[in-house]
């Protein structure tokens, strides 16, 4: 059995995510439509709704949405995500899949809609329902494919380890630095979630575009100039701290429920 | 658990796990979360890369801790320790791992693989002699080469995992049953390949690391049940994943340039390649 204070504390590191990263939101609105409001804009969506989600889980008394809006949520997410990594690869490869912008959101995401219906699933067969995480340990069946929520956790945290190194290299602020991104116009919009297409990431097109024609030629056409650096709240390791907090909550969370 | 580490041992080993663990007994819920968080500062201290040397050696430290305190030496002192289910204790090989990673100046060109980097090719060979030659010996034990030992071993790893990671190991128990003897003695002749493989040729030195992935891969599947972390009451992966991970780091690199006086004194081919 956990203790209450551990989960109560996740939740509160939780909560600050969704704080930051709703205020990244409101401050990104004061840019120019097209520049990197919309490559902010999906992230930051998407850290907001999983903070969210998460504290929820954690702590029963943040509980927001019933289990199935938050299902349908993370599988719109998924999706999105998904969608954004097949474009991004079809630019700079199979790089894309692996350390490409957008893969690691679609694990987060993707591992929010399975922690959903895994937790989900025995409700809907009677065992009783969840309330929140922590009641969630006592009451809750067996959790269904553990090996899946293995595989999750290994994945988030080998994408924290990767954030921190990165973000604390010499010279660097995050393989997400927005500084040097050239960011392309904004893509489809994702239905009531108003993000943008990030285009295949600042760290992912770029080096594609200079190993291969293709690949520049598709970076440079798009292309609009970013505006200054994000300071503040919107510094690109803002949003890096973010996912590393969720990574490191999300990964926990996976292997106490195994 | 604790306790059970402190039997067997020599006593001046065992009292203070047996006073250890009486001191968790007692707090047990503070304390774990205290072990939890200060592995997790860890983690993210070796992360971050302007904290890195701080973090590895307080994970030195804390590995010799845990070593001692939470698995009793790994049990090698019991002379009832198998490698085949973790033996000499993964925790001592974060701390092996954390010394041959450390982060150092002198240049990559130099080191014929990475685990060279910080304490230079004789000493890393060294290490990885000692390290697979004593699991050889493990293997080796009278414990290990009973007819039942290796079968006992690998079906008691059944119990709380899910069906199809059971039935793997179920059906490798059976292939070893009555055949204690036998295993022991080619487990150990794979495992002499594989310690002195770092000091053979390119070629060969590849091979036997391969060989060394393969074993680990074994042990960790079969002897370790994966860490056991699906029965959720693990407290880490077992020393499959680390004895991968240390195959790769003395992987030779490819781009690697002979210094002077390295050449002399190296063996053909783990020099550069």
């Amino acid at each position: 059995m956990i203790p209450s204070w551990i989960l109560d504390s996740f939740a509160a590191v939780m909560l600050l995510v969704a704080a930051a990263s709703a205020a990244r939101l409101v401050a990104a609105r004061s840019w120019p439509r097209g520049t990197q409001r919309a490559a902010l804009a999906d992230v930051d969506v998407a850290h907001l709704l999983m903070a969210i989600a998460m504290a929820g889980q954690l702590v029963a008394g943040l509980r927001t949405l019933p289990d199935g809006a938050w299902e349908v949520v993370f599988g719109l997410l998924t999706a999105w995500f998904a969608y954004r990594v097949i474009r991004d690869a079809r630019v700079s490869g199979v790089r894309a899949l692996a350390g490409g912008h957008c893969a690691p959101h679609l694990v987060h995401a993707a591992a929010m809609l399975y922690m959903f219906l895994a937790v989900s699933a025995p409700a809907a067969h009677g065992a009783g329902g969840m309330s929140g995480m922590g009641g969630g340990l006592s009451g809750m069946g067996t959790l269904g494919l553990p090996f899946l929520a293995f595989g999750f956790a290994l994945t988030l945290i080998g994408y924290s380890i990767w954030d921190l190194d990165q973000v604390s290299g010499p010279g660097t602020s995050g393989h997400y630095s927005l500084a040097a991104a050239r960011v392309t116009p904004p893509g489809p919009v994702l239905a009531g979630v108003g993000a943008a297409a990030v285009s295949a990431s600042a760290t992912s097109l770029a080096p594609a575009a200079a190993e291969t024609p293709a690949a520049a030629e598709a970076v440079a056409a798009p292309l609009v100039s970013a505006p200054a650096d994000g300071t503040g709240v919107l510094a690109p390791w803002v949003a890096t701290g973010c996912r590393i907090a969720m990574g490191v909550t999300m990964a926990f969370m996976l292997l106490i429920m195994i | 658990m604790l306790a059970g580490s402190a039997a067997g041992n020599p006593g001046v080993v065992a009292r203070p796990i047996t006073w250890d663990a009486a001191l968790v007994g007692h707090h047990l819920a503070a304390l774990n979360a205290l072990f939890a968080t200060i592995q997790l500062l860890l983690g993210i201290g070796i992360a971050w890369r302007p904290t890195v040397r701080v973090a590895l050696a307080a994970s030195i430290a804390w590995s010799l801790g845990v070593w001692w305190f939470g698995e009793g030496l790994g049990m090698v002192l019991t002379g009832d320790v198998s490698p085949v289910s973790g033996a000499p204790g993964a925790v001592i090989l974060y701390a092996l791992l954390a010394v041959l990673l450390w982060p150092a100046d002198r240049p990559a060109s130099v080191a014929p693989f990475t685990a060279a980097r910080a304490v230079g090719a004789p000493v890393a060979r060294a290490l990885w002699l000692v390290l697979w030659l004593s699991l050889a010996w493990f293997a080796l034990l009278p414990a290990n080469r009973a007819p039942q030992a290796l079968h006992a071993m690998v079906a008691g790893m059944t119990d709380g995992e899910p069906g199809w990671l059971a039935g793997l190991d179920r059906g490798a128990a059976s292939l070893v049953a009555h055949q204690g003897l036998a295993a022991s003695i080619v487990l150990a002749i794979a495992l002499v390949i594989v310690a002195v493989g770092v000091c053979l040729p390119t070629p060969a030195a590849r091979g036997t690391l391969v060989l060394a992935a393969v074993v680990a891969a074994v042990f960790w599947v079969f002897g370790q049940a994966l860490g056991e972390i699906m029965t959720g009451g693990a407290t880490d992966p077992n020393s499959g994943p680390l004895l991968a991970l240390l195959a790769l780091v003395y992987w030779p690199v490819r781009a690697a340039v002979t210094a002077p006086d390295h050449a002399a004194s190296a063996p053909e081919g783990t020099t550069a390649s």
